[in-house]
């Protein structure tokens, strides 16, 4: 069976391909090397962009405010230092939607009157600028629930960067309530080897030399099973069982891999940093579907360190996962 | 950031005899926003100059205003936008950056700002009052006429700040006093000439007064080589010599070589292309490195030899 690109040369192109086919296009596959490294692989972006919206943003809004509703504990903290902060990521992020989707969002500020109208989602938000009483939430709570995008705010402090504020709907095993007011090293303790050769400190000392402005985009990877996008620690008796099941005859179908697409961007009133997680799944059956990909995937499970294995949840079933893609490997082979 | 804006001289105001105020906006473009104690850098015939912000980010109504003293004649960059400047003018100016942020998790705020340094305090004083932040300001010059800013600190700020218009030994005493005896969690920011910041700082340490909690105004402009010069490359570990070209960064001559060193940035900003040096001088551009680190480690995308090294490669 032969591939271009992505798009696979057949008679005829079915419903399901079609979806594949737009699934795949937009995937920010994360693998540029055929084996597993450590470094700070972060790259300035042109336009300094810190959101995108994508086809599933009506899907997963509804998903995330019904996770604030239900769970807002577990889904926003601040501390009152970060208010200043939030204002500014709430303009930024209302400005932004509307100046790169201006069919889906609009946004006018007069003076410090401010109106966002979202017409996906056919709402509209009426505001003054740093008035809290003409805001039901906060305002990072607020704009939270018109971006598909996590939102972490770092507080840029003259001891460290501090985790301040956050809406955290989609987390890959970690705990909002945990880290509230943690510092930068501290939350990335449970990372194995960070540590070494003072890696940690030097990823720290880039972001707070990140300038006003700019954006610095990075991708983080790791393995679902099945498609949620809400794995916090909180709830990892419901999802993490999931792990025990995977054989090589179905992980194709649970297996997702995981990619979050995280920005980082330094706030040019305040100071602090912004920090944006949007979360992309695809399917394991999805993902072999593309060459490339598949080879690139395969040689990263198969070098990836077992510490790091054990960090990203993989071990319990990573023999499973590498004998299905061997198979598939197998298959293709006889196919050709 | 690499991109300039194209902005006009939209007013220019006499602050003091040697002091102007230039007042920068635009019709076309919607100006960057910016943070207290940020500078903008104008592009003038002579070189890039960097003058802090006065205005409040949080009133900024799609201006940028700077105040300039003039201490050069019309060669120099002060000199040129007091004598060559005018209302109407263009001028190309990179977006805003900040050097010296407020630190908004202090208690209290203490600015100590001589002559021009009085510049950026002007508009964190106003950012802070707009937030009701709790601050202060000493406000060292050689007199009331000279004093930029004084009547606009006399109308807003004048229960929080205190001039110092007396000779050179009582001011220094004076200034040395208000330094004394601060709460816990209080910061302190220093802007004004070398002297002026030199006598604080080192009374502040007599003080024993913690580092991270005082603040200095401090350009750092960009490093830039004008002219690269070409130099040689030992390689101890894989014993392999080679030349880095005047158009060619240390990075590329390297992978040219097959030698690969991880990379990201291409900047000096990241760290990721960082070697450890063996041996030789080194001019460093990156903006990355620690003082200690740069004695024996240098960044291969930005910072290059000087005529021969060894590096532990």
């Amino acid at each position: 069976m032969g591939y271009y690109g992505i798009f696979k040369i057949t008679g005829r192109l079915d419903v399901r391909e079609v979806i594949q086919v737009s699934r795949l296009n937009g995937f920010p596959f994360p693998f540029t090397k055929d084996q597993y490294t450590y470094s700070n692989n972060s790259v300035p972006l042109d336009p300094a962009k810190t959101i995108t919206v994508t086809a599933d943003y009506k899907n997963e809004l509804e998903l995330k405010r019904k996770l604030l509703q239900k769970h807002h504990h577990r889904c926003f903290r601040s501390l009152p230092l970060s208010m200043e902060s939030q204002w500014e990521i709430m303009l930024l992020l209302f400005n932004e939607l509307a100046s790169c989707n201006p069919e889906s969002f609009t946004f006018q500020k007069k003076g410090d009157e401010c109106l966002f109208q979202n017409h996906l989602l056919e709402e509209e938000e009426a505001f003054v600028f740093r008035d809290v009483s003409t805001i039901a939430l906060e305002p990072l709570d607020l704009v939270g629930r018109h971006v598909q995008e996590d939102l972490i705010l770092m507080g840029d402090r003259h001891n460290g960067l501090f985790l301040e504020a956050g809406q955290l709907c989609f987390p890959s095993n970690w705990s909002l309530a945990f880290v509230q007011g943690m510092e930068f090293k501290s939350i990335h303790n449970p990372v194995p080897g960070i540590q070494n050769d003072g890696f940690i400190d030097k990823v720290e000392r880039f972001i707070s030399k990140i300038r006003p402005g700019t954006v610095w985009e990075r991708k983080n990877w790791s393995i679902t099973v099945t498609n949620m996008l809400d794995t916090p620690l909180e709830t990892y008796s419901v999802w993490g069982k999931h792990r025990q099941e995977v054989t090589c005859e179905n992980a194709g179908d649970l297996i997702h891999l995981r990619v979050e697409v995280q920005r980082l961007f330094r706030l040019p009133m305040n100071h602090d940093v912004l920090f944006t997680i949007h979360t992309y799944l695809l399917q394991l059956n999805d993902l072999i579907q593309q060459e490339s990909w598949f080879k690139s995937f395969y040689q990263n499970i198969k070098t990836l360190p077992e510490e790091i294995a054990e960090y990203k949840g993989i071990s319990t079933y990573r023999t499973e996962l590498i004998r299905f893609l061997e198979n598939h490997m197998e298959k293709e082979r006889r196919g050709q | 950031m690499a991109y300039t804006l194209q902005l006009t001289v939209k007013k220019i105001e006499h602050e003091t005899d040697t002091i102007k105020k230039f007042t920068f906006t635009s019709d076309e473009i919607p100006l960057p926003p910016f943070g207290a104690g940020a500078h903008v850098t104008l592009h003038l015939p002579m070189g890039k100059r960097q003058y802090s912000l006065v205005n409040n980010p949080l009133e900024m109504k799609n201006e940028y205003v700077i105040a300039v003293k003039k201490i050069s004649d019309h060669n120099g960059g002060s000199g040129y936008l007091h004598e060559c400047i005018g209302q109407g003018d263009n001028i190309s100016v990179s977006p805003p950056d900040n050097f010296f942020p407020l630190r908004t998790e202090a208690k209290h705020h203490v600015f100590f700002a001589a002559g021009i340094g009085i510049t950026p305090f002007v508009s964190m004083m106003a950012y802070l009052k707009t937030i009701g932040r709790s601050f202060e300001l000493h406000y060292a010059a050689s007199g009331e006429r000279e004093c930029a800013f004084h009547r606009h600190i006399q109308n807003h700020f004048r229960s929080k700040s205190t001039f110092y218009f007396m000779k050179r030994e009582e001011k220094i005493a004076k200034l040395k006093k208000a330094l004394q005896n601060r709460t816990m969690g209080t910061h302190i920011y220093l802007c004004g000439p070398p002297a002026f910041m030199d006598i604080l700082l080192e009374h502040s340490h007599k003080l024993r007064y913690p580092e991270k909690f005082i603040h200095e105004e401090q350009f750092q402009p960009a490093v830039l080589i004008e002219n690269p010069q070409p130099f040689f490359v030992n390689l101890v570990k894989t014993k392999k010599t080679f030349m880095v070209s005047s158009g060619q960064t240390l990075l590329d001559a390297l992978h040219e070589i097959d030698i690969y060193v991880p990379y990201t940035c291409r900047m000096g900003v990241c760290g990721t292309c960082e070697v450890e040096i063996e041996e030789g001088d080194v001019v460093h551009c990156d903006s990355f490195l620690t003082e200690e680190e740069k004695v024996g480690n240098m960044l291969t995308c930005v910072s290059r030899g000087i005529g021969h090294i060894k590096l532990r490669l």
